[in-house]
């Protein structure tokens, strides 16, 4: 199994509600975002284009990420999912770099507030204190919502079919853009997708072999 | 940086440089200018060159390394994959250069140095100097450092910093007529290898993508060029060059120690603000082409 994503951007209206639902259920502070909305202008007037490109850690089938972790804290588990085990990670931040996607974030301040000066609300609290609770001084990144992808597992859901079973920011989308499922699998709707809109990843050139695709 | 702005042009990498990254900057330097100045101390039977060069890449690198982490307490968990993170062969060739120097420089004063306990600390002093070149290049989404020629131009310098700090310590030690002017054959080697490794690289770069153009350009010309031309060409260049041909005819020993103690500390500065600026412009290309970078589409 490869779990791996879809964006279409010809769907994508830049509405930011990946963002803003990937925020809300991880709790992030201030500045931080694991999905992004880049937006830009190309051409001159009068044909001007404007480009939308949703983006999110690539969870790369060759991560560089993975390769040049010193402690073994950024992983990819046998689904696929790249993720950082928080208690092994000395923030050195190679891995930050290595990324060609810069797809991830070192927490420095997990008490940072979104109203400065007034302290963390009691929703704030219970957010990054109890709820999803991120180790600061530490490397943090999408990780495909892997708990939900681990409680689909255990309630024998279909990844990318049952709405639990499928990350948030897939489940907010209100056009559908993003799909989610089981790349290694040639029946599943993310490789169907991907075989008839041809779709393409980004910056294939690195060789780090992304699984997350775009359709244009 | 706006978030609409945010890789869809050339975007620096920041966590090396800025803010705390300012630390990895300066333990990459100390390291190798440490190792260096351990690697010719031991060429040139200089115990002095030897302990400062071992104290710098220890106390100061290997220090200010540490606390650039997160979790410095952690840092003995960044042995554990020599295999594929050069952070971890750096940690691991540090480690054993420290270790070996020190072994070495005390059988020394006792009188019974080893040639082949001299061969391997060398060995790891010079893997010390590599190594930060090596775990850049690595980074193969920076057209500035995904070149060959990095980590032979960061050995080059490192030798050539260590070598610098070795003739100061000769100076200091009224070494000059022994070990001085052998140190300064090296230092005229290392120059002219430096300089046209740094205009070989430079020109390498210009020609791999447009964000390599484009970082290089601002090395040049752009913001930092004041920088570039002033303190890496001028004072860490052209001083070094002037004084090296003047003392070819009038003898290192006839140099007043003033000017050689000036040319050495514009080599440091001139070395350690050229680091500067392949880190903060380490580029990343954009993810989707921009009116602001047409050229780079990300596709």
């Amino acid at each position: 199994m490869r779990l791996g994503m879809v964006i279409d951007r010809k769907r994508c209206i830049a509405c930011y509600s990946c963002m803003i639902s990937c925020k809300q259920s991880h709790a992030l502070p201030p500045d931080m975002f694991w999905n992004r909305v880049l937006v830009s202008e190309t051409g001159s007037y009068p044909t001007v284009t404007k480009e939308i490109l949703p983006v999110i850690c690539n969870h790369c089938k060759e991560a560089a990420c993975v390769e040049v972790c010193p402690t073994g804290a950024t992983t990819k588990r046998e689904d696929g999912i790249v993720y950082v085990d928080a208690d092994k990670c000395v923030g050195c931040r190679y891995c930050l770099v290595a990324c060609p996607y810069q797809m991830r974030t070192y927490l420095s301040d997990n008490k940072k507030e979104y109203w400065p000066g007034q302290g963390l609300t009691e929703l704030e609290k219970f957010g990054r204190e109890v709820f999803y609770p991120l180790q600061e001084k530490t490397v943090v990144k999408c990780n495909f919502c892997i708990e939900r992808m681990d409680k689909a597992k255990e309630d024998g859901l279909t990844i990318g079919i049952d709405r639990e079973a499928t990350p948030v920011c897939v489940n907010a989308c209100p056009v559908k853009a993003r799909t989610f499922g089981d790349l290694d699998d040639p029946n599943s709707n993310v490789s169907k997708l991907i075989k008839e809109r041809k779709g393409h990843q980004l910056h294939h050139e690195y060789g780090t072999e992304p699984s997350v695709y775009y359709l244009d | 940086m706006k978030l609409s702005e945010w890789m869809v042009k050339p975007t620096p990498q920041t966590e090396w440089i800025d803010k705390r990254g300012i630390l990895f900057w300066l333990a990459v330097f100390f390291i190798e200018l440490g190792a260096g100045a351990f690697f010719v101390g031991t060429i040139f039977k200089s115990i002095e060159a030897m302990l400062i060069g071992w104290l710098i890449c220890g106390v100061l690198g290997g220090g200010i390394h540490v606390l650039y982490l997160g979790h410095p307490f952690r840092f003995w968990r960044m042995v554990s994959k020599p295999g594929s993170s050069w952070i971890s062969r750096g940690l691991i060739f540090i480690s054993v250069f420290l270790v070996l120097g020190l072994i070495y420089m005390i059988l020394t004063q006792v009188g019974s140095s080893s040639p082949i306990l001299m061969i391997l600390a060398d060995l790891f002093a010079f893997l010390s100097i590599v190594y930060a070149g090596f775990a850049m290049n690595y980074v193969n989404g920076i057209a500035l450092w995904n070149t060959a020629l990095l980590p032979v131009l960061y050995a080059v310098s490192g030798l050539w910093g260590g070598a610098g700090l070795a003739l100061g310590i000769a100076l200091a030690s009224g070494n000059v007529s022994t070990v001085g002017i052998s140190v300064e054959e090296w230092i005229r080697v290392l120059l002219i290898s430096y300089v046209v490794l740094l205009i070989a690289y430079l020109i390498s770069v210009r020609y791999t993508n447009p964000t390599g153009k484009f970082s290089v350009q601002e090395i040049v010309a752009g913001k930092f060029k004041a920088l570039t031309w002033f303190v890496v060409v001028l004072l860490g260049l052209v001083v070094p060059v002037t004084v090296v041909l003047i003392s070819l005819n009038a003898g290192l020993e006839n140099m007043p120690a003033a000017v050689l103690y000036f040319t050495i500390l514009c080599e440091l500065l001139g070395d350690l603000t050229l680091r500067y600026l392949i880190l903060k412009e380490g580029l990343y290309s954009p993810l989707i082409a921009s009116s602001a970078y047409p050229s780079a589409s990300g596709y």
